[in-house]
């Protein structure tokens, strides 16, 4: 058993025509008994930057926590909003730390730039980056995940058909991961506009 | 004078007095002033500024006033290079609260660590002591809205009304008169710039000379703001309390 596989998730983030999608599902498990329908792994920073962070659940919010404690230095500091490549680079190096003795996390970061341009990312649990154009996937279900995305994912979507195709990504996904699923939570933000909406998927 | 006592902050003198602790509070009365004033359903903060040359590169951000924390926020009075070393030590600190606690660090508790602080400076390490003196203002759920004034000494009150900085007696015991329990944010304002019209020493109040912030609660949401007055808005209102015109030709 590996210690990403001990809690379960599923987080992905899809880029559109000025806007993105970030989603996960909604279940914390402690291996195979499932002990929470409603935990949170998409969180935000500020009005256009959202963290998904999948793997342990412990590690997910302690290194949230971290996060949002620089950045509101950050904030204070400089006046103003972090950008997310900005953001990128500061989660990547906070994992760096801890090189040899991670955090049992995947980021995913997904925010709107200066120009309001859509920007996803995401790295390993040392902080190795990666940057994507169309989409980025994490957690216990992300190989069933990226074939999803691969084959549902256009370019230049709407808001409307964005959240469409990666609440049916995400779905469908986590019905082949028996680790993740319980629901699914979905954000689709544009420059002017923040959406949430709550999947109701197979509960088991 | 005690000559001989001045040079080290760490040891008092015969009479009983920290004279570089003293020393400092001089420093901070050729200071601007600040003035802050507790109202029902806020704190409000006000400051001179001292410096006012056509030449000075117009910054965005404020001389005087500086955010703490998303419910907390203070006026400066003194040596602006200390005021940056604290008021860092201060945010800081309180992240590191937000951080263990997951909750927004009570006023009086950052205040305190503050001048815990400020009070090694003057008992050990041979070093001077801060030239600040700060005006805090924040809200948190235990005490509601709370402003606090601390001094190079590391001393701390809480206050209904005080005043830092150049003529700060003199605006003290004008807020003391004028000062009604229960006031509303717009009428402490109001006061606010009443008083320190009186108190500046220069001729005329003008919207760049200023600067105002209030720590009030958000009507729909109930969450903390801080909110820097733009100059715009700083000349409507002192257009409304009729304060713009210069004093007459002495």
């Amino acid at each position: 058993m590996s210690i990403f596989e001990y809690n379960g998730s599923a987080v992905v983030a899809m880029v559109g025509k000025n806007c993105f999608a970030i989603a996960s599902d909604r279940r914390l498990g402690v291996q195979l008994q499932t002990v929470a329908t409603d935990f949170q792994r998409v969180f935000k920073i500020h009005g256009k930057l959202y963290l998904g962070l999948s793997g342990l659940a412990t590690d997910a919010q302690t290194l949230y926590q971290r996060l949002v404690f620089k950045h509101k230095l950050y904030q204070l500091r400089e006046e103003r909003d972090m950008k997310p490549e900005t953001f990128a680079s500061l989660v990547s190096a906070l994992l760096y730390e801890k090189r040899f003795g991670p955090y049992f996390c995947q980021p995913i970061i997904a925010g709107l730039g200066e120009d309001n341009e859509p920007f996803i990312c995401t790295m390993d649990c040392i902080g190795a980056k990666e940057l994507a154009k169309d989409f980025v996937v994490s957690g216990t279900a992300s190989e069933s995940l990226y074939g999803a995305c691969e084959s549902m994912y256009k370019p230049n979507m709407e808001p409307e058909e964005l959240f469409e195709t990666i609440s049916q990504a995400l779905l469908s996904s986590v019905d082949r991961d028996c680790l993740s699923g319980w629901g699914g939570y979905v954000l689709v933000v544009t420059p002017t506009e923040v959406q949430e909406r709550v999947l109701k998927g197979r509960m088991d | 004078m005690s000559r001989r006592y001045d040079s080290r902050t760490t040891i008092f003198s015969p009479e009983g007095r920290l004279y570089q602790v003293e020393y400092a509070m001089e420093a901070i009365g050729n200071a601007g002033s600040a003035l802050g004033i507790l109202a029902s359903d806020g704190v409000v903060l006000v400051g001179e500024k001292k410096v006012t040359s056509k030449l000075l590169q117009a910054s965005r951000s404020a001389e005087k006033m500086y955010k703490v924390d998303s419910h907390l926020a203070c006026a400066v009075a003194g040596i602006m290079s200390d005021a940056n070393i604290l008021i860092n030590t201060a945010r800081l600190h309180a992240q590191r609260y937000a951080l263990s606690y997951q909750e927004p660090i009570p006023v009086e508790q950052l205040v305190q660590s503050l001048c815990d602080t400020k009070q090694g400076y003057t008992q050990f390490g041979g070093l001077r002591p801060f030239g600040v003196s700060f005006l805090f203002a924040g809200w948190d759920r235990t005490h509601g809205f709370q402003l606090y004034m601390s001094d190079p000494s590391g001393n701390y009150g809480g206050w209904k009304a005080a005043a830092v900085g150049a003529n700060s007696q003199a605006a003290q015991s004008m807020l003391k008169q004028d000062y009604r329990d229960g006031m509303t944010r717009e009428e402490a304002v109001a006061l606010a710039l009443k008083v320190l019209s009186k108190t500046m020493d220069s001729t005329s109040l003008t919207a760049e000379k200023l600067e105002l912030a209030e720590v009030f609660l958000q009507p729909g949401t109930g969450e903390v703001q801080y909110q820097l007055c733009s100059p715009d808005a700083m000349g409507k209102l002192l257009a409304k309390a009729g304060l713009t015109q210069p004093a007459p030709e002495a």
